[in-house]
């Protein structure tokens, strides 16, 4: 199987920083081609919420250049991912919370991180950035860790009233600011000629499913300049909207 | 930053940083000249996102906040402010957060926790009855201090209001919001009373089932699906505090406070309730059992099943080849074990275990009942009151915590008594033999240690109040009946441990040597002090000491009637009563030792 990767992000109509990290490759292994992938959307006062996002997105790179090559050879399963990557979310959470600590502020951020083998998907997510794949549907591989998204699940909310709840920015729970974190894991396998994508909560408060679809569609993903020009629209499509948020996206076309 | 050492205003001396928020550094600061210690909060520019709003906003609210008093609150004296940064200086509360007490001890015996509330109720009371009503929005358990005397203060108080309404727009984590209230994140309507009442209902869930509503499963429960031993009461408390509609949640503290005052009356009634379920079951019972007499025999068998898992386990237990931790575990095992909950033995040897071995879970010679230990059996024993004393083993346990204390309790200055006379241990112990003594009342049950139990109980209270008797004029009351307690305390453990007399004897001696003109004062003569004291000092001969610790007790008591050098205790006592002062003032408030 092969992998076209493309990556794009915007600062957004309202904010000084960009505080979204975001970071994807495809790689070439002993165990095949695979691709990597990290998105992370980072809060705090002032300019300090890159400083959350940037420190987990390096973390997840450094792993994916020492540790997993060495998987490669070991062989990658579902537990393993699970412990390596619980492990480095809690490294990071200490870590930053050291530094919130000495710097007197709040500092946090999101993490959605996939690892994409010829044959499976491994993602692993904190917060409400997400995961979704594209084939003839669009479907959201990850969970969002709300307070409206928990209160949806209990019944005490309905979705349309979520969308519009004082709370729907509110975080369960985030690398950085929680006292431990509990990463969520999806996976399965890899769909052939399908589009998986990351994203932060501003690329798609303002868009729909439809739009989605209609830009990410696999058919429309030939190549890494399509892909881009239909990331660079729905940015633009948000934009109009009057999204006030960072924007962040990631796709990757499997053919 | 403020720098350590540096002195604020020309007035406070910053001696270290003892705290910081999101926006804010707390330092310990000291007013030389009135040898006074002061809490500063620092504000920081760099820490909120528009400083002018806040310190804007803040001038306005500390001017305010100046002229509150309560008891609950610390007072602001000071505000030092300038283009860069702005100071509140207030009251240094000495004590530990409630936040640290939930990490080191779990979740908190409800009886402690509904008294906080109440304080808690109060002082929220206060600030939403002043004009404009103050909303204080904040509350949870780090920012309640606990004092020393038990005594509650809400602290943080008077950030920036603006700061507290979040931002639609932007992301924040539930760590760092912690139990906001629905309306909190703006949109919802104006944030009143009831904003806090949320808050305080989440603190309470918090502190009675040690679950952080703002962790994992992120969900304020009903209290007893976790806890099945907590209050029905408390738990229609808590879930009424924590709707999601300011209208379903109590309307004032003033209600709240109410229901709190009430919470085990709204038990009775379901325990009303539930007794007439029983027996209703039972009459079925009676039915089924008469045309289903094979059942019987099953029944029989199952409860003969758990019985032999139980008895095998608390043999397993008293292997003294196992470690401590795993021999606890067990006793903890057989304590939750379905229809063995409540059987007192786990508990006294659980007890009996601690007493024997140090804090390192090693055995030793030296009994010693640490703090640790203590604070361990008391969340275990609070736990599961309610199986206790369904079993009439509440007092049992109550009295055999109270008598361990009393004995052996290790506090942070060593023994009770050891020197500096202090008197913790027997102070530590009154709860318990207060727990007992209200268990006898209440179940009129036939307590095979209950007159021990009652002079324990009066000794106790009175090692805790005794620097208190006599400021309400009830001195000479409660110095001649102590009399006859420490008489009959004597005469009953004559035949005891050394440790159980020694601790008698030296706290009987203690008194009368340096409370003698209390007791005269109390119509006690001269001739009944000597008479105990002789008692005493004969029952001394009997003794013969096993460890260090009964060894420095022992001395310490045969130093009192020493006569080298300093007037013994006899002649303390002849002098007083021939030649001593007039009672004054100061010596009938007990003063200070």
């Amino acid at each position: 199987m092969e992998f076209i990767a493309s990556a794009s992000t915007d600062i957004g109509n309202v904010k000084k920083t960009n505080q979204d990290s975001l970071n994807v490759r495809v790689i070439s292994s002993s165990a095949g081609n695979m691709v990597f992938a990290v998105l992370c959307d980072g809060m705090g006062g002032l300019a300090k919420g890159e400083v959350a996002s940037a420190t987990v997105l390096t973390a997840f790179r450094n792993w994916s250049n020492e540790v997993l090559p060495k998987l490669c050879v070991s062989g990658i399963d579902d537990d393993v991912i699970r412990e390596e990557w619980t492990k480095l979310a809690r490294e990071c959470n200490e870590k930053i919370k050291i530094y919130g600590k000495r710097s007197a502020c709040n500092l946090g951020t999101t993490l959605t991180a996939m690892l994409l083998t010829e044959e499976r998907y491994y993602i692993v997510n904190v917060g409400d950035t997400r995961a979704y794949e594209i084939f003839n549907y669009v479907a959201v591989l990850t969970k969002d860790q709300t307070v409206v998204a928990r209160e949806v699940e209990l019944g005490n909310l309905t979705p349309e009233q979520a969308e519009t709840d004082p709370r729907r920015s509110v975080l369960l729970q985030c690398i950085g600011s929680s006292d431990v974190v509990y990463p969520e894991f999806f996976f399965g396998e890899t769909k052939k000629g399908a589009v998986y994508m990351l994203c932060s909560d501003g690329f798609r408060h303002e868009i729909t499913t439809d739009d989605i679809f209609y830009y990410f569609k696999p058919d429309r993903m030939l190549d890494s300049e399509s892909m881009r020009v239909g990331e660079l629209t729905l940015i633009e499509l948000n934009k109009q909207r009057e999204e006030r948020d960072n924007i962040s996206v990631i796709t990757v076309k499997t053919y | 930053m403020l720098e350590i050492g540096s002195m604020v205003n020309g007035k406070y001396r910053v001696l270290r940083e003892i705290g910081h928020g999101g926006m804010s550094v707390v330092y310990m600061a000291i007013d030389e000249k009135a040898n006074k210690t002061w809490a500063i909060k620092e504000v920081r520019k760099d820490g909120v996102l528009d400083f002018e709003a806040v310190r804007q906003g803040l001038a306005v609210e500390t001017e305010m906040l100046k002229r509150l008093r309560h008891p609950n609150l610390p007072s602001i004296v000071d505000v030092i402010e300038d283009d860069e940064i702005l100071l509140i200086v207030m009251d240094y509360v000495e004590g530990n957060a409630l936040s640290k007490e939930l990490t080191e001890h779990g979740a908190q015996p409800q009886e402690k926790v509904v008294e906080w509330a109440k304080q808690l109720c109060d002082v929220l009371g206060y600030l939403h009855s002043r004009t404009p009503a103050i909303i204080y929005r904040d509350m949870k358990p780090s920012n309640i201090m606990l004092k020393p005397n038990g005594q509650i203060v809400l602290i943080d108080f008077g950030t920036a209001r603006e700061y507290k309404d979040k931002n639609l727009a932007d992301t924040t984590c539930l760590g760092t919001v912690g139990y906001a209230a629905p309306e909190q994140f703006g949109g919802m309507g104006q944030t009143d009373a009831r904003t806090d009442i949320y808050g305080l209902g989440a603190t309470l869930y918090h502190l009675l089932t040690g679950n952080n509503p703002s962790q994992p499963p992120y969900q304020i429960k009903p209290i007893r699906s976790i806890n099945t031993s907590l209050s029905n009461g408390l738990e229609k408390i808590v879930e009424k505090c924590t709707q999601r509609d300011p209208d379903e949640r109590y309307k004032s503290c003033a209600e709240l406070m109410y229901d709190l005052e009430h919470y085990d009356e709204i038990d009775d009634q379901h325990k009303k309730r539930q007794r007439a379920k029983v027996m209703l079951f039972a009459v079925s019972l009676v039915v089924s059992l008469a045309s289903l007499a094979s059942g019987i025999t099953t029944q029989a068998l199952y409860v003969n099943q758990q019985n032999s898992t139980y008895d095998a386990r608390m043999s397993d237990a008293a292997q003294e080849q196992r470690n401590l931790s795993e021999r606890m575990d067990i006793y903890r095992e057989c304590i939750s074990m379905a229809g063995k909950q409540g059987e007192a033995d786990p508990f006294l040897k659980m007890i009996e275990l601690y007493e024997q071995y140090d804090s390192n879970g090693q055995p030793s010679d030296i009994y010693k009942f640490e703090s640790s230990e203590r604070n361990d059996m008391q969340s275990l024993i609070y736990s599961q009151s309610n199986e206790l004393k369904a079993r009439g083993n509440y007092a049992e346990v109550c009295y055999q915590m109270g008598v361990t204390t009393w004995l052996y309790y290790y506090g942070e200055s060593g023994y009770c008594g050891s020197d500096n006379g202090s008197y913790d241990s027997m102070i530590s112990s009154y709860t318990w033999f207060k727990e007992c003594m209200d268990e006898i009342e209440r179940t009129n049950m036939d307590f095979k240690n209950k007159n021990l139990a009652e002079i324990y109980y009066k000794l106790s209270k009175f090692a805790k109040d005794e620097n208190s008797i006599g400021l309400d004029g009830s001195g000479a009351e409660a110095y001649s009946s102590i009399y006859t307690d420490l008489c009959s305390m004597v005469k009953k453990v004559n035949n005891q441990t050394p440790i159980m007399q020694l601790r008698v004897y030296d706290y009987a001696t203690y008194l009368m040597y340096k409370r003698t003109a209390n007791f005269q004062q109390a119509g006690k003569s001269e001739r009944n002090l000597t008479d105990l004291c002789n008692q005493i000092e004969e029952a001394m001969d009997g003794i013969t000491v096993a460890s260090d610790a009964e060894q420095e007790l022992y001395d310490r008591i045969m130093a009192r009637y020493n006569t080298d050098g300093i007037m013994g205790l006899k002649e303390t006592i002849h002098y007083q009563y021939n030649n001593g002062a007039e009672l004054t003032e100061e010596n009938t408030a007990g003063g200070n030792e």
